[in-house]
């Protein structure tokens, strides 16, 4: 039992490697055989020909692209210098995703110090919405029909069809600027003023969470609904068991893996960044950051978000799915 | 986010192509909008869309008949101070239905018309071209099966697992680069950009959905006597296996459609979008900020014909999911 | 000298697509300066500024390279000392006039303006307690010279000292990281034996040098502390201030803290009153102003750049005068830029056609989407009113056209003018910075020129890479947006630049012969009365030609929180006189 397990986990976790591999691969070329000339984005406002000659050459863009990738690659491992015959060169450590020449930074020093602000949004609006989205699924799958059940559902419509960058747009003008109920949005980390902080993300976390939570009541919902008219619910609670205890002890507990797997999934999703509620509420998380890279046309840093971020999605997967495996031995592959 | 619809609740608790064999006599079709006559949210809805499009097509001829255009400044209706419209309502008046634009004195309600039938082509076509691609890899991989079955599945992996809003905003002014090296220019390059780089993002899921449906048909008689009276694969995949995933088909472009609005919507809003002199409802809800405080119409107006375009066909998405598959709804 | 990307690393501003740079007012006094510096409480040590900006970052923080007028203003006040720097003070003569900084007078000319020596005050240290030593201006100057690693900064050094060039046009002297041709450099810029005492041998006489030397460029960098390219990041602080956090992008913040070496009693140029400045980055413009109008809580000691359009009715009565609650922190000044479209003479060669669209555009509701008359007025040139004796009238919109053009435009003689010119139906593209007012610009632009059967493209350029692209002959179209401020009280630093080769900013790719000649012969020109003349008459020839065409005489306003003291427009850089700002407790 146990070694299945553990073959079928490395066999995840090696074709996990594969398709990061894929994956990066694709990143990189994406970005520098696509467009016109990455040497032209990253040299920006002081741009002549010269400079971007020169550019060319720090960057390394002048070597063939399968030699750029290979470079790339030894970089996350081995690190890299970028410049190195130049009088000044550039030292990027390993793990090397890239050096913006822009930002006169790491690209990994550039994501560490955006993720912490972004994990904090990520987990608090998790939070929220798990809370909110399975309370509201549980309570209108049993209240099914009725005017409570088609308010919520309603409400619900609209939280997920409005964009987000709406919402949280007139969150930000009308509670912040219009009405003063909330201070203007400046990140300070937990640990250094707790109540500026929760200030500060109060809003991008309900915001956030609007649009999930209004996903998770629906989704919590029809699996309720599924669950509750399996035979075993129906016969649980003919015996006259109370309601509440057949909705925790069975029949929430049975509709549950696709809600959790799916809230896996979304929570690695965000913390690849929250592109358009960071850019609002001015935080500096990874989100920010790949917009302000994608304006900048700041290449390196661009492949670096858009990597790690897919690389917390394919892990994400991978526990889910080992988890799964774990629990359910109907999963694994023969 | 809801930038794609690809995180949508959809093909998961979606099974249908059960009933589509079983039920002889009347076409899944006329069952359907049997079912979608007698619900009148949903023929709101369908009244609703109906209005938006015959406003989109029609657009040019509409705002003729008002009397207005979408690119005229009119320097009467603005202030030499600062631009700013004359009296309220953004100096909404028999000849500016819904105001003018600050700073230019441009018309409202023709901008909002125009940027309608933008939105709508963006958005109609990036979900038919979706789809496209999305049925057509989903189909192959599912009748191909072994190598390029998995090939395919962990192409659609990766491309799940892109953070496809980054994508999004970088991709579009790259492409719209490229189609200016071949000569495409302005609108119609940047129009092309976004449908493309929507569409790109919006196939995956859908192909997973149909590759699993077509796994299921595969197995089914219709299917096996087809193949053992030799029909050829094109036959059996076109003839017999197509006409049966209309109903996912359908049910999942209801969601990529409002989703496709919105994220027109987010790019036009960070500026990446349409090119002016065009504008749709994210050029206008951008604009709409600069004058919150003094002018609430131009976030008004904008934002509530778009959250009714949206809710509208997302309600019909779902009540055309109900007819499809009553046992998953909430009747 | 050979150097052609003198000026060009500056910043686009989205909004106004104007280039900020070092610059002056100039001597004519501006009458429209509403809130004159108030006499009110007067500010104590203490306290925070916040300066709220919408960039994501700084260009640079790395002094050789800083070429942007808020920003040689920003750090000249809170990091970096110069030789000399610029007086403090509203009026724009006074404002603009050199005072000495770390050197104990504002330098001596000698042979004929081709050598100035300072020598440097007593007590002078970096934020590490080094003391700052001749050899330490001299290492921040020769980083100039790297332009393989100092990306960007004005070359003024390499122009003006005395070191041969290379056959290709360089300077044979290629930085302190190459070390090639050091002992050249150590020649033109002289040390005496006490460490105290700096020499410029310059190759050409510089009578304004002391002028020059304001700039940042000419800070001291010590050189074991050099981080090349990573020193733009964390710089060796000379001044008051140095930096604590530097996070760039939204949310991101540079925070300034007291620098515990810095000596008041060597520096009585900065008052230095509060104890941080925090700039806070990323923020969207239209919030900046919303939290500065209403000025509660920390931001009652904030400061912003310049307000957007939408924001002016809520704070002015009229351009010239401030809503009563708001008099004594909303300024409204002529700034020192002038914005342009720029066209491409290569590839727009026919004059009639360059004169049509100037004939058919609607300059009137273009100045009404900038803001109206809070946009300044229609420019007839690219010398500004407030540059003093370099600027007379062009005439441009009375006589130069042929004939009166009204602010509305005259289709039906721009039809008359393509008639003439030749050329068929015109069709062209234009390049401009985007954002939405440049938009909703770009729309007036088509519709107006519509009007006389021309038809303009637009081509929206992300503001970050504006410059980059249109300085790229292959990739800029024929028209393009463009502002341009002086670095000092002297068409010299307008002229040359906008329509010679070799002068940094030529986006018309202008390079004429006679031109040249007489922009050479302008600029040698020993009499200051009879230099200005000269300048009068190529800024008209230059509007004549068409090779730009002038909008705006650019108007500036801006807004303070209501418990900073000192708010005023500093006409040496059209900034903020940051050195004086302090809380008001």
């Amino acid at each position: 039992m146990s070694t299945s397990v553990s073959v079928y986990v490395l066999r995840r976790v090696l074709s996990m490697l594969l398709m990061l591999l894929l994956l990066s691969l694709i990143v990189f070329l994406l970005f520098n055989v696509l467009p016109g000339d990455p040497a032209r984005l990253t040299c920006g406002k002081a741009c002549t020909p010269e400079i971007i000659e020169a550019n060319r050459h720090r960057l390394g863009l002048d070597m063939p692209v399968i030699a750029q990738y290979w470079e790339f690659l030894k970089g996350l491992f081995v690190g890299r210098t970028y410049a190195a015959n130049s009088p000044d060169p550039v030292q990027c450590s390993a793990p090397c995703l890239g050096y913006s020449f822009k930002r006169h930074a790491e690209v990994s020093q550039l994501i560490k110090d955006g993720l912490p602000c972004t994990m904090w949004l990520a987990l608090g609006s998790f939070i929220i919405w798990m809370v909110v989205g399975i309370g509201l699924g549980v309570y209108t799958a049993l209240r099914r029909g009725r005017w409570q059940d088609k308010s919520v559902l309603g409400v619900a419509l609209i939280g997920y069809s409005l964009p987000s960058f709406f919402i949280g747009i007139l969150a930000m003008f009308f509670i912040v600027i219009k009405w003063h109920l909330l201070p203007y949005p400046r990140y300070v980390p937990p640990t250094e003023d707790l109540s500026k902080f929760l200030q500060t993300m109060i809003l991008p976390w309900i915001v956030l969470a609007i649009l999930y939570a209004a996903f998770y009541i629906r989704l919590t919902r029809s699996q309720m609904l599924e669950t509750l008219n399996e035979d075993y619910i129906r016969t649980a609670r003919s015996k006259g068991l109370p309601d509440r205890t057949v909705i925790r002890k069975h029949a929430l507990r049975a509709g549950l893996t696709p809600i959790v797997t799916s809230a896996g999934l979304d929570l690695a999703g965000l913390l690849g960044g929250a592109v358009f509620i960071e850019a609002i509420f001015s935080l500096p998380g990874i989100g920010s950051l790949a917009l302000g890279s994608v304006t900048d046309s700041d290449l390196p840093v661009i492949v670096g978000v858009t990597l790690v971020a897919a690389v917390f999605v394919i892990v994400a997967n991978l526990v889910v799915d080992v988890l799964y495996a774990v629990i359910d031995p109907r999963v694994r592959p023969s | 986010m809801s930038l794609t619809a690809t995180d949508a609740p959809i093909g998961d608790d979606v099974d249908l192509t059960e009933k589509t064999v079983e039920v002889a006599g009347r076409s899944l079709w006329q069952i359907t909008w049997g079912r979608l006559r007698r619900d009148r949210t949903a023929m709101l809805c369908v009244w609703i869309m109906g209005f938006f499009i015959v406003l989109a097509i029609f657009a040019p001829l509409i705002n003729h008949l008002v009397g207005v255009d979408p690119y005229t400044p009119d320097s009467s209706a603005i202030s030499d101070n600062a631009g700013q419209p004359y009296g309220p309502w953004a100096g909404a008046s028999r000849q500016h239905p819904l105001g003018v634009e600050w700073g230019t004195g441009r018309d409202i309600f023709a901008q909002l018309v125009n940027g309608l039938r933008i939105s709508l082509l963006i958005a109609f076509a990036a979900t038919v071209a979706a789809v496209a691609i999305g049925t057509v890899v989903g189909i192959i991989s599912g009748y191909l099966g072994g190598r390029t079955d998995a090939f395919i599945g962990r192409i659609i992996d990766v491309m799940l697992s892109f953070p496809s809003i980054l994508l999004l905003l970088a991709l579009i002014p790259v492409l719209d680069d490229r189609f200016s090296q071949i000569g495409l220019e302005g609108n119609a390059a940047r129009v092309l950009a976004i449908i493309l780089v929507l569409a790109v993002f919006g196939w995956p899921y859908l192909a997973r959905i149909v590759r699993g449906q077509v796994l299921s048909l595969r197995e089914r008689e219709f299917v096996e006597s087809a193949v053992a009276m030799g029909s050829s694969t094109t036959r059996i995949l076109f003839k017999e296996i197509l006409p049966n995933l209309w109903a996912p088909l359908l049910v999942y472009a209801t969601n990529l459609l409002p989703g496709y609005i919105a994220a027109e919507a987010g790019l036009s809003f960070f500026g990446i979008g349409i090119l002016p002199p065009e504008t749709t409802f994210g050029s206008m809800l951008g604009n709409s900020l600069s004058y919150f405080l003094l002018e609430p119409s131009y976030l008004f107006i904008p934002g509530t014909v778009l959250a009714i375009l949206v809710v509208a066909i997302n309600l019909l998405g779902d009540s055309v999911r109900d007819a499809l598959d009553p046992r998953a709804g909430r009747n | 000298m050979g150097k052609t990307r003198t000026r060009i690393g500056l910043v686009a501003v989205a909004a106004a697509g104007a280039l900020l740079l070092a610059a002056c007012g100039g001597s004519s006094a501006d009458p429209g300066t509403s809130g004159a510096p108030t006499a009110g409480p007067v500010a104590k040590k203490g306290g925070t500024i916040y300066y709220l900006t919408n960039a994501d970052q700084f260009q640079t923080l790395d002094p050789q390279v800083s070429y942007t007028g808020e920003d040689l203003a920003f750090f000249n006040s809170t990091l970096f000392r110069t030789l000399n720097a610029y007086k403090f003070s509203p009026d724009a003569k006074e404002g603009t006039s050199v005072v000495p900084d770390m050197a104990t007078d504002t330098g001596t000319a000698s042979d004929g303006g081709k050598t100035w020596t300072w020598t440097l005050k007593d007590g002078l240290t970096f934020q590490d307690g080094s003391p700052i030593a001749c050899k330490d201006v001299a290492y921040g100057v020769s980083r100039v010279f790297a332009d393989d690693v100092i990306v960007g900064g004005p070359t003024y050094a390499i122009q003006f000292l005395d070191i041969p060039s290379d056959a290709d046009g360089s300077s044979a002297y290629k930085g302190p990281y190459k070390k090639t041709g050091q002992a050249l450099f150590d020649k033109a810029v002289a040390c005496s034996a006490d460490g105290k005492t700096i020499t410029f041998h310059l190759k050409l006489a510089v009578p304004d040098f002391n002028y020059t030397v304001t700039l940042l460029a000419f800070s001291p960098v010590p050189a074991a502390l050099d981080t090349g390219e990573k020193y733009s990041n964390a710089p060796v602080s000379s001044g008051p201030y140095m930096v604590k956090t530097y996070q760039t992008g939204k949310g991101g913040k540079l925070l300034l803290v007291r620098n515990p070496k810095w000596n008041q009693t060597s520096d009585d140029y900065r008052k230095a009153l509060p104890d941080t400045w925090e700039v806070d980055f990323g923020l969207d413009t239209k919030v900046i102003d919303q939290r500065i109008i209403q000025s509660t809580g920390a931001d009652s000691t904030a400061i912003g750049l310049s307000l957007e359009p939408e924001s002016l009715p809520i704070v002015f009565v009229s351009p010239t005068e401030a809503q009563p609650q708001y008099t004594g922190r909303a300024l409204s000044t002529l700034d020192p830029y002038v914005s342009y479209w720029a066209f491409n003479m290569v590839k727009m060669p026919n004059l009639k056609v360059r004169q049509a669209i100037a004939v058919a555009l609607d300059r009137n509701a273009l100045r009404k989407n900038a803001g109206g008359d809070y946009a300044g007025d229609f420019g007839d040139g690219v010398i500004k009113p407030n540059m003093g004796i370099d600027y007379a009238p062009t005439g441009l919109w009375d006589t130069l056209l042929g004939k009166p053009i009204p602010p509305t435009g005259d289709p039906d003689y721009a039809k008359q003018l393509i008639t003439e010119s030749g050329a068929g139906p015109v069709t062209f593209t234009f390049d401009y910075a985007q954002s939405p007012t440049g938009d909703k610009a770009a729309a007036l632009i088509v519709s107006s020129l519509a009007r006389a059967g021309i038809t303009a493209k637009p081509n929206p350029i992300e503001p970050g890479q504006y410059y980059g692209i249109v300085f790229d002959p292959a990739k800029s179209h024929e028209m393009m947006k463009a502002g341009w401020g002086p670095d000092w009280p002297n068409a010299s630093t307008i002229i040359p630049p906008l329509f010679t080769m070799n002068g940094g900013f030529d986006l018309s790719q202008y390079d004429d012969k006679a031109f040249n000649a007489e922009v050479l012969a302008a600029s040698t020109e020993p009499d200051r009365a009879k230099q200005a003349t000269m300048w009068q008459n190529l800024n008209k020839e230059a509007v004549a030609k068409m090779l730009v065409l002038p909008t705006i005489f650019g108007r500036e306003q801006r807004m303070a929180g209501d418990k900073v003291s000192s708010i005023y427009i500093w006409p040496a850089y059209g900034s903020w006189p940051y050195a004086e700002m302090g809380v008001i407790s």
